[in-house]
């Protein structure tokens, strides 16, 4: 096992600079995206993090190329462990310096530096030092244990991919669709069913005529509701009345519980208005001369 | 006694209040005029309204709570206090009470300006926030959005969270959301883990 690991450690690691280098220094979106790394908050330019970016890509490229031709050639490998080195402190340094900025790993992507940044510098960091001290070469091991290459290189594929938060639209988010596919829908059949929520009667009441006409005298938001013979009743304070004849009051509305704002036909709304200390009614004329209003009938 | 000591929210005044909505006017009709509830937070301009003459708006964290009194460190360095009075509006996810405010929490609130300095709250809106987000996964009690380079865990809750479809009424139906949809989600951040609690999820607006 040991043996397979470090023969095949350069191959993964050349797989993956080579993919994350040839996208850093070849990708047009690399200037788009300098200005949003931690890189440019660094050098207080995005250009020279655009440029910076692109040396890195190249050195990636470089490194890539070594770990695959001369993989028994500690060089390729002391370079990439420093490179590693390199990237972790970068990360922990961009992290305390910008934390929302994007961290260029892959450069493809604007995603923040998180563990997976930094778990995958740690591999990098940690397969450089494994390649300096190998002295087999990745063909060999290959040609030797086919099968058990295969699976070595497919499980590190697979790490590597799952670390590079860049990668999630790829299958993230298609797993978790096939999930909702074959599992069903999470939230479906709630036991609401087809119950009207309190926020949606507020909606309704918030478009209807006698919101209208009594909205000049409320004050608050949404105080209290409950339900009672079918009927919805929404509370609120306000004020009514000028100057010395101001007096709070308490504004109810009482709304058909079952009805939405997609319920065809007006909406109904009872109102009424008490002084809040004396629980007089007041303003009944006021509520009174309101004429109904019809919608204009909807085509369809 | 007034009616009003008969116990706040209790079944005494509701049912006095029942009889006074039942008892009132009846208006029948719609109109296109927006409204006043947890949206308000976000309007930026005052009200055009000549009842509500000087209304003042305050935002920020709650830094002490004294009595009935908030103390607000606002976001531009300013600090307010805050007078929460038994007709101002509570909304934490939902309707409640002063009670249920916490020192940290984030505020809005809007109230009249008093010659003490204080502002009388006439509704306050705690930890709301309005994302414009990506849904990236659906679980049982949980949604998983992403807004700008943040992840964020939006808390389903069975009795509180609504969904409108391309602008029809809310429904506590959420089975037609899909991952990879824009969504704007209407909620209330929680500050002990920052996750969201979902009061509103509108898609295909």
């Amino acid at each position: 096992m040991l043996s397979l690991t470090t023969g095949l450690v350069p191959l993964v690691l050349a797989g993956l600079l080579g993919w994350t280098g040839s996208v850093k220094l070849f990708d047009r979106d690399t200037v788009r995206r300098a200005p949003r790394t931690a890189l440019a908050r660094m050098l207080r330019s995005s250009e020279r993090a655009a440029l910076v970016l692109r040396g890195v890509g190249a050195v990636e490229l470089l490194l890539a190329a070594g770990l695959t031709a001369v993989p028994a050639n500690p060089l390729p490998g002391t370079a990439t462990a420093v490179l590693g080195a390199g990237f972790l402190g970068y990360l922990g340094y961009g992290r305390a310096l910008a934390p929302e900025s994007s961290c260029g790993c892959s450069a493809s992507e604007d995603t923040p530096i998180t563990w997976r940044a930094f778990a995958r510098a740690a591999v990098v960091l940690a397969g450089g030092a494994t390649a300096a001290v190998a002295h087999g070469t990745w063909w060999s091991t290959i040609t030797g244990r086919p099968g058990g290459s295969l699976v070595f290189l497919a499980v590190a594929a697979a790490v590597l991919v799952a670390l590079s938060a860049d990668l999630d639209r790829w299958w993230l988010l298609p797993l978790r669709r096939l999930r909702l596919r074959v599992f069903g829908h999470p939230l479906l059949g709630g036991e609401a069913g087809d119950h009207v929520p309190v926020a949606a009667s507020v909606e309704l009441l918030e478009r209807s005529l006698a919101w209208q006409t009594a909205s000049p005298v409320v004050r608050s938001g949404l105080l209290d509701h409950w339900e009672e013979d079918g009927w919805r009743f929404l509370l609120y304070s306000g004020v009514y009345g000028r100057g010395e004849r101001a007096r709070p009051v308490s504004v109810v509305f009482a709304l058909d519980a079952a009805v939405g704002r997609d319920t065809p036909g007006d909406p109904v709304v009872r109102v009424g208005l008490v002084d809040a200390d004396t629980g007089e009614p007041v303003a009944r004329e006021l509520l009174n001369a309101v004429p109904p209003r019809r919608a204009l009938p909807m085509v369809g | 006694m007034t009616y009003r000591q008969n116990g706040d929210g209790g079944l005494g005044r509701r049912r006095f209040l029942t009889t006074a909505a039942l008892g009132g006017a009846t208006i029948v009709g719609a109109t296109a005029l927006g409204g006043i509830d947890a949206d308000a937070a976000f309007a930026a301009e005052p009200s055009l309204d000549p009842a509500i003459p000087e209304s003042s708006f305050v935002e920020g964290r709650i830094t002490a709570i004294t009595g009935s009194v908030l103390q607000v460190a606002g976001s531009y360095g300013d600090h307010s206090r805050v007078q929460m009075t038994n007709a101002t509006s509570v909304w934490k996810v939902r309707p409640t009470t002063a009670a249920e405010i916490e020192v940290g929490d984030g505020l809005y609130a809007r109230g009249v300006p008093m010659p003490d300095g204080t502002v009388a709250a006439d509704a306050v809106w705690v930890n709301i926030v309005n994302l414009d987000t990506t849904i990236r996964g659906i679980a049982k009690d949980r949604l998983h959005l992403s807004h700008g380079q943040h992840e964020i865990v939006g808390r389903v809750r069975p009795d509180t969270t609504n969904a409108s479809y391309a602008g029809r009424a809310l429904t506590p139906d959420l089975s037609r959301l899909r991952i990879g949809q824009s969504a704007q989600v209407l909620g209330a951040w929680r500050p002990s883990d920052n996750s969201v609690d979902v009061v509103r999820v509108s898609v295909g607006h």
